[in-house]
This record gives structure tokens, C-alpha cells and sequence, in this order.
């Protein structure tokens, strides 16, 4: 995703009286999937990762096979499993894998599952270990996309052949849909929610790269987000130039100099704060069980929208930021062409995240207003973010997923709507008319284990097996009677 | 050049004022040789990684047998160059001894010179930068003053030379490397392993360095003779981050603390100098420097603890880097996806050190300067400190002389270069180096070395070739 977490945001402690003393480590809780499932789910989980589906290298189509492969061994007809080639980013050749589960005499029309196959980068010398070699330590599963997302890949994949096997007939179609340039172009997305429709299109959709529970490090649940709405993704390259010269002889001119005036800048920039339906709805029963600080600034802003003050405290914590505003980070840099000249031009790459509702453009004008006139500021034209409306709440998903992870987590885990500070694919579905929910069922402890897009990714192994059973749950509720 | 030749209004003719006697015309022949060859080279790109230096290396080698050197004495040396900043390419030296007739009277005279340019893109560039322009009475193109036009001016006046009849009393030995702008490894093998083959030159004449002034309207502001040089060093400023998704920024930012890093260096002066040959130069220039300028030098050459008045000598563009150490960032490299917290952001420090100050000395107070333990402050070569060269008054003579005969006006003066060259890792083995190319340029429009659109004066190019003939004839004919 390029969006948030696993945990959505949450907040650290609810210190509610009414939690027991002593809680249960979760990682070591057993898990409910059984074992010979453990055993299916471990070794495809290992191939997935150990297939390093990065943009550019090509290794989606071989990932997109593997669950192709899964699948006609299940005896979902081969008509029905479409590899779709294509090509992301220039030069990025990848693939969508599209299945349809079909129903006998369908009532109702389709489910659409949302996933995405390839990872972000990941540098074997950042990471202690190869971050494509799939690692079990300490109650943990390690390696790019563990969280974010093959675990969603293969929970959903096998829930439904799982199901399958076992002789649930479905009330109506379940569509799988994966794409393969989710962390760049969004292509496949886009796609998706057009020129292929006539195999996706669906009711509504339930995206497996969002939604998730989260525990504190005392091993009390915290909260499991239903995401309903995500800010819109839009990277800006800020540029300086400069006619350069002899690095022998500096100037004042200088354009990292500029540019490092700009990144200050942006640092300090704070966009205003903002609420939602959905973040109205996730403050609102935070709200409840916070105390201290945080708990007031919830409260004080909720009752009073244009208290800037305690919108700030509330971005401030590490648990919750994303969530009052857009915000915008620098996240990569690129000037000069010589050791020994001056740079001609320095450049930053700055990921924005846009409260919904916010167009890029004025994102766009306020960061020019930040950085000044020697600074250029213009969107990335290689992926241009797209504003979406959140999804209405369904009574049927929400009951759904309530049902599995009281199941997993007990009535401690609040279920709430959330936004995720991210785009996934979901929003090129919601602007074309199909309400997505973030609905997964993996979890970590917060904030230890939120480390999507970083180093040493992981996500507990209870936590992958349970997810298997949450998605089983999920489509017998909503496509069983 | 690693350096900049400082081009400074220079006064105090270093030797009595040599007669103007006419310099020698070019013949049309020569000059059209002339031409075609700079094209050629400067059309060849040998930029680092991209394995050209071997190509251009060759056609010299073979202009120079074609024109009578002998095969065996004409040696395109194959060699590596490579570092973790600069990359890598497999590289050459061209080594031309041109042998003395009968008994040499002394031991050879080095001409050094390098093949190599910096980086070039064209978009960057108003023109292609690797096909040789004409317009507006220059020649544009990477590599037109730093310094294909000196490769040209040495090859074209020997073949000269040699076509009219020379006869060189002593060996004159070229040494033309192939990685001067990156990691000058080809001068480090000719100031060692090559020595045998040089010849163990007396001293050398280094064409990148030496270089006439003229202001834009024609007032000369002077030439410079070479003969010292800042160190060369490299420093990377490192700062590693946990990373993570960019949807949830934190505090703790590699690029942020990067950027205040680099904001301090911006701000930072070490502490001003002066050694022998700057405190002639401003000397020189203290007298003629009229208005604030002036009273600066002065002020400061009479007290040099006048931190105030070196600043404000610092901070003209004519005299920047002659007063201290200078360091500045030249390149950035951060992050791994636009959508994740870096894990790295790295800055590329190049700075230019005073002679005799320690490099491992800068390390240490760019340390303090950044004063932040999340920054680490690393070296990037282990280049030690450079050396000045005594002034030889044959050089001084022969420089002045030629000067003096092809323009009008301008006085020759010592010079530090604020740079490092390939004359450093000579100097340190006991053979002095000076830079006396012999082009003039207009200040401070055409400094482009280095940067955008790099040009030198159509007659500049011609006008070096009669230089160096001169400059040779006095030297190794008599």
C-alpha cells in the first residue's frame, strides 16, 4: 500500500478500567488455522516472498503464475484465471492476475477482493538480513512484504481455496483482483477499473492491503481499523538550478544550499488541520477510552473544529500522525554530477498525502508559497493522484469483519472506521463508482512492528495463519446465504 | 583541472619586462590541423565510465607517429581508475619523448596534461555538449578550456616544431592522463611507476594551469603562472534513518537532518591564511585594486588576524578560495522510493584546502562544524597535502616571453590554484610542476569549467599552439 499500515493509526493505550490486569502476549496465543493449513500457508508465503516482485525486475509475472498455478489446482477453470500483462512505469513489465470464483445461480452480484503482488524496494545492505530470503525468529515472519502485502496475497488466496475444498458454494461470485505496480504507477489498478471490468465489476470491493488490528507492548488490544476513505497520493519534485561551475570557487548561489532551504522549509510546514466522516467517526470513539493529553486534544477538537492547537498535539503522537491533515515528507534527494563542480541542479522528491476532498493543485500552491521562488515545484506527471470520496459504511461488511476479529481478538479490540494515510489501489475503484473497504486481518504490535516500505519488515506468524481463518469468515458471512 | 586557475589581475611582474619581440605566425595549414584536431577531441566524450579516454589516446598517439615520432616512443599506457564516489572506466595515459638530438644537456622537461572531462548532460547544455560548436567567436563544447584546448596547443606546436626542423636540446617527455577529474591515478603511476619511462624529468609544464584574463571590454587584468596548489579532498556527510512509510512522517528524518547539516556548512569559514605566494599576489593587487576591495587586502596583509577584511577579500568573485580552506556541497544522493522514510541521505563534500593544512584536520572540524551525532563525516580519498614549487626564472622567462610577444599588456603573476591537478603527486616526488597554458579568456563569463556551457575564444586556440612553440623553443632549443 502506499498507504498506511497495519495498524491504522492508533493511538497507544486505551487505559480502560475495564481491561483485564494481566494480558496475553498475542504472539503466542495459538493460532486457529490448522495445521496441515499452516504447513500449505508457510511454504506459499515463503515463495512469495523469496520472488523479489520490485519494480523493474521483472518477477511479478512469475508471482502472478505461482497463484495462477494455486488456483487450477483448486479447480477454478483456467477460462476463469486471467494473467494480464502489462506495462507500469516505463520500462516495468508486470502483471495483473484477475480470478473469478463463480457461483451457481448467483443472487447477488460480485465481491471484489483487492490485493497487490509487487514490494517496494529493499536494499540488501540496509537490511540485517536478505530482505528476499523468507526468515522465521522469535514468533516473527521476515522480509520485504511480509506485511505489506503478500500476506494479504495469501490469505485471501487460500481462504478461498480453502473454502473451496471444503464445499462452500457461494452465493455469488468472488473476483480476486492483484496487481502488480501497486507501490508506483498504479497502472493495473486503473486498468482494473476500466478497460477490465467486464471482469472485475462488482458491488463493492474489500482490499486485503488495509484494515488490520493493532496491540500495545503490553500486549492490550488497541484498536482494528476498517478503512473507508485514503488520502490521495501525490508526489511533487521540488528543483533548484543553477548555472553551476568550478567547486573550487563557491559561490553564495548554490543550489543544494537552496534546496536545503527548502527542505527546512517543508519541515516546518504544517498544512490545516481537517475532519472527516471517517476520521470524524475513528476521533469520536478514540475518543472514548483516551485519556491524559491525547484524550483532551481528541475531545477539545472534536467538540471545536478550529482548534488548530489540539489538532497539532494529536499529529504530534507518533501513533496518530497522517490523520488531522495532509502532510507532505521529503523522501528522496538527487543533485550534482561531479565530486568537483558546483551542482547544477539538486532536487527532492516530496510524497504528499492529501486529505480527501483536497485537490493536488493547492497542495501544490502551498508548497511553492513554503519553498519560495527559487525552488520549482511540479507533480510527478508519472503518476498524477486521483481525489476519491470515502465509501459509505455497509452494515453487512462492518457486522462481517466484526464477527472474525471478536473471534481472533476478542470484544477488547474496537472495531472502527478509519482513513488511511495512504492510497492503495481501492482508490482508483472508489473513483470509478465501487465502495472499497479495508478489511485485512493481520496485526503487530504497534508501533514495533509498523515497518512497511522500511527495514527488517515482519508480521507475526499467528498473525499471518489467523489471517487465513479471518478472510474464510469474512466470505462465508457475505457470500453464504 | 581539479582547480580553477585563479585569474586574478596580476601585478608584479614576477621578471623584468621581456621585449615584446613578434610571436610567429601559424600557418593556415597548421591552424586548420589545429582545428580539426580539438574537434576531434573535444567530440570524443571521455567522460569517466564511458571508455573513450583510450579512443582519444590513440588518435594522438597516432597523430604523433604520423607527424614522425617514432613508434617506439609513443606509449598509450591501458590502465584502471576507480572509487566508491567517482565509478570506474578502463582508462589510458598517453606518454610521447620526444628524444634530444646528440647528448641531452639536461634532464628532460615534462609536459603533463589530461584527457579526461567532468560529466556533460545534455540537457544541462544549450548545445550538444560533446559536438564542437562555433558561435559568436568561441568554440563550445566540455573539455574546450579544461582542457582539450592545452592537449591540442602541446600536440599541434611539437608536431610543429618538429615539421619545421626543431632539434630539442635536452628530451621533452608529454604525459597526458586519463583520470585527472576523478581519481588521478594515471599522474600517481607517472610520479612512480612510470618515472623510468618519463625520463625522471627535471620539472614539468602542466597545461592545466596557466591562463590570461581580459575583462569584457579588453582590459587585460593579467596571466598567471602557477605554482602552487590547494589540497584536493573529498568528505561524505552520511546520516542513516530507520525508514519506514512516508504516509507517517516522524521527526527523525535522514533528509531533514542532512539539510540542516548542510546548512551549516553553507554557513561556516575556516580560518584565513596567507603563505608566501598569496602574500605576493595580494601585494600585487593591493596596489592597483581600487575602492573597498582594495583596502581589505591591504588591511589584511597588514594584520592577518583581520579576520573582517579576509572575509571581505573571500567574498569577491575574482579572489574567492585564495584566503582559506573552502569546502562545498556538490552532490546529493537519498532515499530508495518516493513512498518510504529514507534509510540514507548522503552529501558529497568537496573541499579545497589550504596548503600545508591536514586533510584528516578538515574531517575533524567538519565534525564540529555539523555538530550532530546522527551525521557522520567521512573521508573519500586519502590525499595528502600538496606542495609549492620553487620559481625557476628559465620558466618565469620563457613564460613571460611568450606572453609578452602574442599580447599586449598583461603582466605575469605567481599564482596559488584554489585546485588540485595532476601536478600534485609530482611536486610531492621532488619534481616541480608549474601551470603555463597559454589561452586567454574573458573574466568572469567564460570560467565555465566544470559547469554549463564551457567555451573558450576561437583565437585562444591557435594563439596556445604559438605559445607553447615558443615556450619550448626557449626551453629545450638552447
Amino acid at each position: 500500500m502506499r498507504g498506511a499500515l497495519l495498524s491504522l493509526a492508533l493511538a497507544a493505550f486505551p487505559a480502560s478500567a475495564a481491561m483485564p490486569p494481566v494480558a496475553r502476549n498475542p504472539l503466542t496465543v495459538p493460532t486457529r488455522l490448522d495445521p496441515a493449513w499452516q504447513v500449505k500457508t508457510r511454504a506459499l508465503f515463503k515463495q512469495a516472498i523469496e520472488i523479489p516482485t520490485v519494480k523493474g525486475r521483472g518477477e511479478v509475472p512469475r508471482m502472478a503464475a505461482l497463484f495462477a498455478d494455486q488456483f487450477k489446482a483448486a479447480g477454478i477453470p483456467a477460462s476463469d484465471i486471467h494473467i494480464n500483462p502489462y506495462e507500469a512505469l516505463p520500462g516495468d513489465k508486470t502483471a495483473a492476475l484477475i480470478v473469478r470464483w463463480r457461483a451457481a445461480g448467483a443472487v447477488k452480484r460480485p465481491i471484489l477482493i483487492l490485493g497487490h503482488m509487487d514490494v517496494v524496494e529493499a536494499k540488501r545492505s540496509d537490511w540485517k538480513y536478505d530482505p528476499f530470503k523468507f526468515r522465521e525468529e522469535g514468533g516473527y515472519f521476515y522480509g520485504r512484504g511480509t506485511s505489506d502485502m503478500k500476506n494479504g496475497i495469501v490469505a485471501t488466496s487460500l481462504a478461498l481455496i480453502k473454502l473451496k475444498q471444503s464445499g462452500f458454494k457461494p452465493d455469488r461470485d468472488i473476483i480476486l483482483f492483484f496487481s502488480g505496480d501497486e507501490e508506483t504507477g498504479g497502472v493495473g489498478a486503473t486498468k482494473g477499473a476500466s478497460e477490465w471490468r467486464e471482469l472485475t465489476d462488482a458491488e463493492f470491493g474489500l482490499n486485503a492491503d488495509g484494515g488490520g488490528g493493532s496491540y500495545g507492548r503490553d500486549g492490550k488490544p488497541i484498536v482494528f481499523g476498517v478503512s473507508m476513505a485514503e488520502k490521495t497520493f501525490q508526489t511533487y519534485f521540488l528543483t533548484a538550478r543553477n548555472r553551476g561551475g568550478h567547486s573550487s570557487r563557491p559561490r553564495p548561489d548554490n543550489a543544494i544550499y537552496d534546496l536545503a532551504d527548502a527542505l527546512k522549509a517543508v519541515q516546518a510546514h504544517r498544512f490545516t488541520p481537517m475532519l472527516n466522516d471517517a476520521t470524524r467517526g475513528y476521533f469520536a470513539q478514540r475518543a472514548k477510552h483516551e485519556q491524559g493529553v491525547l484524550g483532551d486534544a481528541m475531545r477539545r477538537w472534536l467538540a471545536d473544529e478550529q482548534d488548530g492547537k489540539a489538532a497539532d498535539i494529536i499529529e504530534a503522537n507518533e501513533l496518530e500522525v497522517g490523520l488531522t491533515r495532509t502532510r507532505c515528507v521529503a523522501t528522496m534527494l538527487q543533485a550534482g554530477h561531479a565530486d568537483n563542480a558546483l551542482p547544477q541542479m539538486a532536487q527532492a522528491t516530496v510524497n504528499c498525502r492529501i486529505m480527501p476532498g483536497v485537490q493536488p493543485s493547492a497542495v501544490e500552491a502551498e508548497l511553492k508559497q513554503a519553498v519560495g521562488p527559487k525552488i520549482e515545484v511540479t507533480p510527478d506527471p508519472s503518476f498524477i493522484g486521483l481525489p476519491t470520496p470515502p465509501s459509505p459504511m455497509r452494515a453487512d461488511v462492518l457486522k462481517a469483519v466484526t464477527h472474525a476479529v471478536e473471534a481472533f481478538h476478542g470484544k477488547a479490540m474496537e472495531i472502527t472506521p478509519t482513513m488511511s494515510t495512504g492510497a492503495s489501489d481501492g482508490s482508483f475503484f472508489r473513483a470509478k463508482g465501487i465502495p472499497v473497504y479495508d478489511v485485512d486481518g493481520s496485526w503487530g504490535i504497534s508501533p514495533d512492528d509498523e515497518r512497511a516500505h522500511g527495514l527488517d519488515e515482519r508480521l507475526p506468524v499467528r498473525a499471518m495463519y489467523d489471517d487465513v481463518v479471518h478472510w474464510e469468515m469474512i466470505l462465508r458471512d457475505l457470500t453464504g446465504k | 583541472m581539479r582547480k580553477i586557475a585563479q585569474f586574478a589581475v596580476l601585478l608584479g611582474t614576477v621578471a623584468g619586462p621581456a621585449l615584446a619581440a613578434p610571436a610567429p605566425a601559424l600557418s593556415p595549414a597548421r591552424a586548420a590541423a589545429t582545428r580539426a584536431m580539438f574537434e576531434q577531441v573535444v567530440n570524443t566524450p571521455t567522460v569517466i565510465g564511458r571508455h573513450q579516454v583510450p579512443v582519444m589516446a590513440n588518435y594522438l598517439a597516432d597523430q604523433f607517429k604520423a607527424a614522425g615520432f617514432p613508434a617506439a616512443d609513443v606509449h598509450v599506457m591501458p590502465y584502471h581508475t576507480a572509487s566508491a564516489t567517482t565509478g570506474e572506466d578502463d582508462t589510458a595515459a598517453l606518454i610521447v619523448r620526444w628524444r634530444a638530438a646528440g647528448t641531452p644537456k639536461a634532464k628532460p622537461i615534462l609536459l603533463l596534461g589530461h584527457m579526461d572531462v567532468v560529466e556533460a548532460k545534455r540537457e544541462d547544455s544549450s548545445t550538444d555538449p560533446f559536438k564542437l560548436t562555433e558561435r559568436d567567436g568561441y568554440y563550445y563544447g566540455r573539455g574546450t578550456i579544461d582542457m582539450k584546448d592545452g592537449i591540442t596547443g602541446i600536440t599541434q606546436a611539437m608536431i610543429d616544431l618538429r615539421a619545421s626542423g626543431f632539434k630539442p636540446t635536452r628530451d621533452i617527455v608529454v604525459l597526458f592522463t586519463g583520470d585527472e577529474e576523478t581519481n588521478g591515478i594515471g599522474a600517481e603511476k607517472g610520479a612512480s611507476e612510470w618515472l623510468d619511462l618519463l625520463g625522471h624529468p627535471e620539472y614539468g609544464l602542466n597545461a592545466d594551469g596557466g591562463l590570461g584574463a581580459v575583462l569584457a571590454d579588453g582590459t587585460p587584468m593579467g596571466f598567471t603562472l602557477q605554482t602552487s596548489e590547494k589540497t584536493f579532498a573529498g568528505y561524505t556527510l552520511t546520516v542513516r534513518n530507520r525508514g519506514g512509510h512516508s504516509s507517517k512522517p516522524r521527526k527523525d528524518n535522514a533528509i531533514y537532518s542532512l539539510a540542516h547539516a548542510l546548512d551549516k556548512i553553507e554557513a561556516y569559514r575556516f580560518e584565513p591564511m596567507l603563505n608566501e605566494t598569496t602574500r605576493a599576489y595580494f601585494t600585487a593587487r593591493a596596489k592597483m585594486e581600487k575602492g573597498a576591495l582594495g583596502k581589505a587586502m591591504s588591511a589584511w596583509l597588514a594584520n592577518p588576524k583581520d579576520g573582517a577584511a579576509a572575509d571581505a577579500v573571500e567574498a569577491s568573485e575574482t579572489d574567492v578560495g585564495l584566503t582559506r580552506t573552502r569546502c562545498v556541497a556538490t552532490r546529493l544522493f537519498a532515499g530508495h522510493a518516493d513512498n518510504a522514510l529514507p534509510q540514507l541521505a548522503t552529501a558529497m563534500i568537496n573541499c579545497r584546502i589550504f596548503p600545508g593544512v591536514d586533510p584528516n584536520s578538515i574531517q575533524a572540524e567538519l565534525t564540529r562544524v555539523v555538530a550532530d551525532p546522527t551525521v557522520i563525516v567521512s573521508r573519500n580519498d586519502n590525499y595528502v597535502a600538496s606542495l609549492a614549487s620553487p620559481l625557476r626564472p628559465d620558466v618565469v622567462n620563457a613564460f613571460t616571453h611568450a606572453v609578452t610577444a602574442i599580447h599586449a599588456g598583461f603582466a605575469v603573476v605567481p599564482e596559488m590554484s584554489t585546485g588540485a591537478s595532476d601536478a600534485r603527486p609530482f611536486r610531492v616526488a621532488g619534481v616541480p610542476v608549474y601551470g603555463v597554458n597559454g589561452k586567454t579568456i574573458v573574466v568572469p563569463t567564460d570560467l565555465r569549467m566544470h559547469g554549463k556551457d564551457e567555451r573558450l575564444p576561437i583565437k585562444s586556440l591557435t594563439e596556445n599552439v604559438v605559445h607553447w612553440k615558443m615556450m619550448l623553443s626557449d626551453l629545450a632549443g638552447k
